[in-house]
């Protein structure tokens, strides 16, 4: 079966830089990163090759690249000594899968009780995929990242080849 | 040609063979039959035997409110089904059924002899029946009903299908593909609304494909029902779902579906699922149900071969049997005219049309009899003949009230209808009421708890073009509240066949009723002279009476056995129908499969196992690998050879006198950022944290708020305002819940932050004499020596060029240290230092040794020495409370009465007499074995191991006062001996100083 | 499967993402050294447990992690309303009269 046909298909992206951000203030943040921050909880915006999402009233998930991590760590360090927050770094934490395809809101319907038709291209939210939590994010119409903790991922990738298979078979 | 088939008619394809099996004998049926249409149309109508008395039963209905033609279903090793309706099973090539409920064959049964102790198993047999003698109940009376009860046999393998699920949601659910139902969907389709249709059977259509003779907007039903599938089909925004149930209506719209995939498949594809369910959430519901056909009540309505006229109108229109060759007809519904009808338009002669209603429509009457059917109004059904199939009807003219004479009607089926109720099922799951229609003598929807629209039969309109036209209003509705334009449209019908009907209880009789053997509930074996028994030995409420007679409880849910019941009792009780009232429907509303319900939940996906990164390394090296919450954990390391207790004994040997290295990988952690961490630790664990240094740990109790010990780890202070906090492995996520909302909702205020970190980190604990040894080379930026770097230590540095949190603790009270590399690295740390150990003795260590190791020392685990009512002081942890704190969780619990006062339980160490005895954790502890039972229990065995390095076994106990009955002598009683024990005030066994902990000796 | 409302999310959201949390407006003592037992005791373990409207905690665990509150009908198991934590307790009477 062909990458083009296949009802949908599931790959890992390069991984990235994550920081679990908790702050009070975040124009004042966003500000010093250079990068806005959204305030509606599913809420992103992307900046280069970083990004932030908005998991949380006081929570976001900012990603950037790896050879970038290094610097993000330190710019939030320095805000840190002015502003009170919270960055750990969560890269390793958990990892991330691509699903795409043209029935990957039926791949992820078998695990996800959201309404995923209705999430904007471009934004995201935590959820639940079987009795797992999850960060989605819609990177297109046809395309999610999932994003799960380290150790959940074989329960997951277990699921979604069963999904696979069975989406193959048109039933 | 098979016996019963009729050429050229039905939705069958005649050119389209299929072969089956039924008992063992081949028969062979078309595509687009179901199991029980073939074994009609070959002549079979024997299909089970009932579940009481074991009666010859053959097919009643032709959908899934079948009570009889219940069987087993297979297509080979771990693929059999008991309880198939015959009714429902489409027709597949190789497909195998058996009957049940029969031994030694279907026609021989010899548990038929119930049937002549019919006495002895009157409604609530079972609540007279076995009462005495006592001894009787556990060795006779229940292996003996156990092996009686039940209807087919379970499967005893694994079940080799796959399951699925999936969520869905919709602006309309449409739950029925009849008449109305498809109105509805092509209403809120038409304009744009999402659509799911979905209907039980294969086929859309509903009543319309028994009833090809209507026309529709100027074209034959069936005509008119491909285009509108069609159209429906073209739509984008509707899903057409057929062999789908709706099973259970729950709140705010929410409808579980079981959808069967593959059982009408010949050759399921690869990776298929056998059935799938949906949970579907419908911003409207159109519930498009229609009406279930009742059966009349009399004397012998269950021989083969009686059976509902509207399904002999099903099999003969939609699947092309005729169901006999001389059918009599008894109703009292205008329905039934029009199977007879249809029947001797297809060159079936009935053999008469038994009305109960003295006067039936003349126009009815008029048809009737010029199709040569003798017409017989004003007339009941008084007894049936024949053993395996039926032979002849006793049929007496109604006199002024009065049962006349008898006369028999030679005919080789029954045809019978009781009139129709609406089905209700989904609505009452809804907690929706009923009203009751006295003019149609039937329930209907009344006032509704969710956004629903009932359309058609199911709510009493009767006949095609009412269903059309109610249904399409609905369907227009429905998708107006979701936002579109929607009108619906009327729909021309001709051939309408409305008719009416009355209700009644069983027929009149001039026989003795109490030797009637008229159904009710054929699935259950009750009859009306139970439902009257019941009443008459004082069950007054219709709840009372289904528990009694178990009316309505076998698993069709008394589709067709409600309302007959219901009237027979109401008429007992002397009661309108609606005062007695209907009992509760509730979900499913058939029969679902386990699988169905698990989906996905089977095998190795039956529930999230949790690996960590050194995971892979412990399975390639033949680890033992035990559940820990959600993770696996490597339990011990055998070698070749090596059973469970040589492989820990082993790895303990080796922790106290070289080096052990352990995965500790699922420990919990949290990180606790922000200026008020500490602050925010000192309200939450018991310990002081305040005068914690940078670079130093501390171990940490965390209590409820009733004081009772809730977890505990180490804690270690990053910086001014980061910790690094550890919990048990299991207590992670409820660890963190609790903090968060503690600091959420009491204290808002706090600028502090938790975030798990658990996954962040894999942990490799080195643990033993020559761990520093080993660590040494690989640590840079840090002096790891016993003067820099002291018992209860933290730092960040470099391992193995990784950037890691390193720790100097000890689960074991041997030197040791915990390195947290990013967890993506924790794989090769793991094999660089298991390369560099060698030379010093390296030995992994599982779950096992680490218990072990820990009881030594008399280290606690939370959740297995305590058990959500110890204290601190229960557990001998006193010292872990900051007592100059003012506060923090739990403290205020500790000063209450009950715990402070004397005889709490207190964990203590318990020594067996005989060293070499190992008591078992959960173990009663008494202080006299000899005391009469029930013994006074002083507590239990909490841990027990055997020491390798003390040669003797240790234990740990909870019990009353324990730390004052230091010295004395306790016993265990077990099933074959008691075992006395000494208790020991102390729980630590080894190196009671702790001058392990801190061995000094040269780095290398 | 109820649809809850989270108060910060401000979307219909499924159950499934949510995590009860027992009853709300039970707030501890601000020094619980100065209680007596019998008030302690009553903060520990008395709760309302009423057939009607019950103010309760609810945390949207799998979501944007808030606990929040919320009133519900026990009987019907409708929800009248979801707030923040730390926001008065709505008006019960004017929705339980919306209940009906």
């Amino acid at each position: 079966m062909s990458l083009t046909t296949a009802p949908a298909v599931i790959t890992e992206p390069a991984s990235t830089t994550r920081i679990s951000l908790r702050i009070i203030d975040p124009a004042a943040v966003g500000a010093g990163l250079g990068l806005a921050f959204p305030t509606k909880i599913g809420a992103r915006t992307v900046a280069g090759a970083r990004s932030v999402l908005c998991l949380g009233p006081d929570e976001w998930l900012v990603q950037a690249p790896e050879r970038e991590g290094e610097a993000m760590t330190e710019a939030l360090a320095a805000i840190g000594t002015t502003l009170p927050l919270s960055a750990v770094d969560i890269s390793d934490r958990e990892i991330t899968l691509a699903l795409s395809g043209p029935a990957v809101l039926d791949l992820l319907a078998i695990g996800c009780p959201r309404d995923l038709a209705q999430l904007p291209v471009g934004s995201g939210c935590r959820t639940l995929f079987d009795t797992v939590q999850v960060v989605l994010t819609r990177e297109a119409p046809d395309r999610f990242h999932l994003t799960v903790w380290r150790s959940f991922a074989p329960h997951l990738q277990a699921l979604l080849d069963i999904a696979l298979r069975e989406l193959a078979t048109g039933l | 040609m098979t016996s019963h088939r009729l050429p050229n008619r039905g939705r069958v394809d005649h050119a389209r063979p299929v072969r089956f099996s039924f008992d063992g004998r081949s028969y062979q049926g078309l595509a687009g039959d179901t199991l029980a249409s073939a074994l009609l149309a070959n002549g079979v109508h024997l299909m089970g035997r009932s579940f009481k008395y074991h009666r010859p039963r053959g097919v009643v209905s032709a959908g899934s409110d079948e009570p009889n033609a219940l069987m087993g279903t297979s297509r080979g090793p771990r693929r059999f089904e008991p309880n198939t309706r015959a009714t429902i099973q489409e027709l597949r090539d190789g497909l195998e059924a058996t009957s049940q409920n029969r031994w030694p064959s279907l026609a021989f049964d010899f548990g038929a002899i119930n049937d002549r102790l019919g006495s002895l198993f009157s409604a609530g047999f079972y609540y007279k029946t076995f009462m005495w003698p006592r001894a009787f109940w556990d060795r006779v009376y229940e292996p003996v009903i156990r092996k009686a009860a039940g209807l087919g046999v379970s499967p005893s393998e694994p079940d080799a299908d796959r399951y699925a699920s999936r969520f869905a949601h919709v602006e309309v659910l449409v739950v029925g593909a009849g008449p109305a139902g498809l109105a509805a969907a092509l209403a809120a389709g038409r304009c744009g609304a999402s659509v799911m249709l979905v209907d039980e059977t294969a086929e859309p259509g509903g009543s319309l494909l028994s009833e090809p003779s209507v026309t529709i907007d100027g074209r034959p039903a069936w005509d008119w029902l491909a285009a509108i599938l069609a159209e429906l089909a073209a739509l984008p925004n509707v899903t057409i779902m057929p062999r789908t149930t709706a099973i259970g209506y729950y709140h705010q719209n929410l409808i579980g579906l079981a959808q069967r995939l593959t059982d009408h498949l010949a050759a399921p594809p690869e990776g298929a699922p056998r059935e799938r369910l949906w949970r579907v959430r419908a911003g409207q519901v159109v519930l498009a149900q229609g009406a279930l056909e009742k059966p009349l009540v009399f004397d012998g309505n269950d021989r083969p071969g009686v059976m509902l006229a509207g399904a002999a109108q099903t099999y003969l229109n939609r699947y092309s049997v005729k169901i006999g060759d001389r059918p009599a007809i008894v109703t009292t519904h205008d329905s039934a005219w029009f199977a007879a009808f249809d029947l001797a338009e297809a060159g079936v002669k009935p053999a008469a049309i038994v009305d109960l209603r003295a006067s039936v429509d003349p126009a009815l009457a008029a048809r009737a009899r010029a199709l040569g059917i003798e017409v017989l109004p004003g007339h009941t059904v008084t007894g049936t003949s024949g053993r395996l199939r039926v032979q002849s009807l006793r049929v007496n003219r109604i006199e002024n009230g009065k049962v006349g004479a008898a006369r028999e009607i030679a005919c080789d089926a029954v045809l019978m209808c009781g009139g129709w109720t609406p089905s209700l099922h989904l609505f009452s799951h809804t907690r929706g009421s009923l009203t009751w229609d006295g003019e149609l003598k039937a329930f209907l929807p009344g006032e509704k708890t969710e956004a629903v629209q009932i359309a058609g039969a199911g709510r009493g309109l009767w006949g095609i073009a009412a269903a059309l036209d109610d249904g399409a209003s609905a369907g227009a509705a429905a998708a107006r509240v979701a936002g579109h334009d929607a009108t619906a449209q009327g729909h021309a019908v001709t051939v309408d066949r409305t008719g009416s009907g009355i209700t009644c209880k069983e027929l009149p009789t001039d026989r003795d009723p109490a030797r009637a053997k008229a159904f009710i509930d054929f699935q259950n074996d009750v009859t009306a002279k139970d439902i009257r028994l019941a009443v008459r030995e004082g069950m007054r409420s219709i709840e009372h009476v289904k528990r009694y007679t178990t009316n309505g409880m076998a698993t069709d849910q008394g589709k067709m056995s409600n309302l007959n019941g219901l009237m027979i009792a109401a008429d007992a009780l002397g009661q309108e129908a609606p005062q007695v009232g209907l009992t509760t429907f509730r979900p499913p509303y058939t029969p679902t499969s386990f699988g169905t319900l698990a989906g996905y939940h089977q095998a190795a996906t039956f529930e999230v196992t949790r690996k960590t990164p050194i995971d892979p390394w412990a399975q390639a090296q033949g680890a033992v690998f035990e559940p820990v919450a959600l993770w696996r954990r490597a339990w011990y390391f055998p070698k070749p050879g090596e059973d469970r207790h040589a492989a820990v004994n082993r790895e303990c040997r080796a922790v106290r006198t070289a080096v052990g290295i352990f995965d500790a990988s699922t420990l919990g952690k949290i990180e606790v950022v922000g200026p008020d961490a500490v602050t925010f630790l000192e309200r939450m664990y018991t310990n002081p944290w305040a005068k914690l240094g940078i670079g130093r740990c501390r171990y940490g109790l965390l209590l409820g708020e009733d004081g009772f010990i809730r977890d505990d780890g180490v804690i270690g202070r990053l910086s001014e305002g980061r910790f690094h906090v550890t919990t048990t492995t299991g207590g992670a996520a409820r660890v963190l819940n609790m903090m968060e909302d503690y600091l959420q909702t009491e204290w808002p205020e706090l600028k502090v932050w938790l975030t798990s970190t658990t996954e962040q980190w894999a942990v490799i604990a080195l643990q033993g004499p020559n761990a520093r040894k080993l660590l040494a080379p690989f640590v840079e930026g840090l002096d790891v020596s016993e003067a820099a770097f002291p018992h209860m230590s933290v730092a960040e540095c470099t391992v193995a060029g990784l950037p890691a949190r390193l720790f100097r603790v000890s689960f074991t009270g041997e030197l040791g240290f915990e390195i947290n590399v990013p967890a993506r690295h924790g794989r090769a740390l793991w094999e660089k230092l298991m390369a560099a150990g060698q030379p010093y003795g390296i030995t992994p260590y599982g779950t096992e040794a680490m218990h072990v190791l820990r009881a030594e020392k008399g280290y606690i685990i939370v959740g297995q020495d305590t058990d959500g009512t110890l204290t601190p002081d229960d557990a001998g942890l006193s010292w872990a409370i900051g007592k100059a704190k003012p506060d923090f969780v739990g403290k205020r619990s500790l000063a209450r009465p009950d715990m402070v006062a004397k005889g709490r339980k207190q964990l203590v160490g318990l020594l067996t007499d005989d060293p070499k005895t190992v008591l078992e954790e959960g173990a009663q502890i008494v202080a006299d074995p000899h005391q009469p039972k029930p013994m006074t229990m002083l507590g239990h065995v909490t841990s027990a191991y055997w020491s390798e390095a003390l040669g003797r076994s240790i234990a740990m106990a909870v019990i009353a006062d324990g730390r004052a009955r230091d010295g004395e002598t306790l016993h265990i009683p077990m099933p074959d001996r008691a075992i006395p024990v000494r208790v020991v005030r102390s729980t630590v066994f080894y190196d009671p100083e702790g001058a392990r902990l801190s061995l000094r000796e040269e780095t290398p | 499967m109820l649809l809850i409302r989270c108060p910060y999310c401000e979307q219909d959201l499924p159950e499934l993402e949510f995590a009860y949390a027992g009853e709300a407006h039970i707030a501890r003592p601000q020094d619980p050294s100065s209680v007596s037992d019998e008030e302690w005791r009553d903060f520990l373990f008395i709760r309302s447990n009423p057939r009607g409207v019950h103010v309760e905690r609810w945390r949207h665990v799998n979501g944007c992690a808030r606990f929040f509150n919320a009133a519900r009908e026990t009987v019907s198991d409708r929800f009248l309303a979801t707030y923040k934590a730390g926001e008065p307790r709505p008006d019960i009477a004017s929705l339980s009269g919306e209940a009906r």
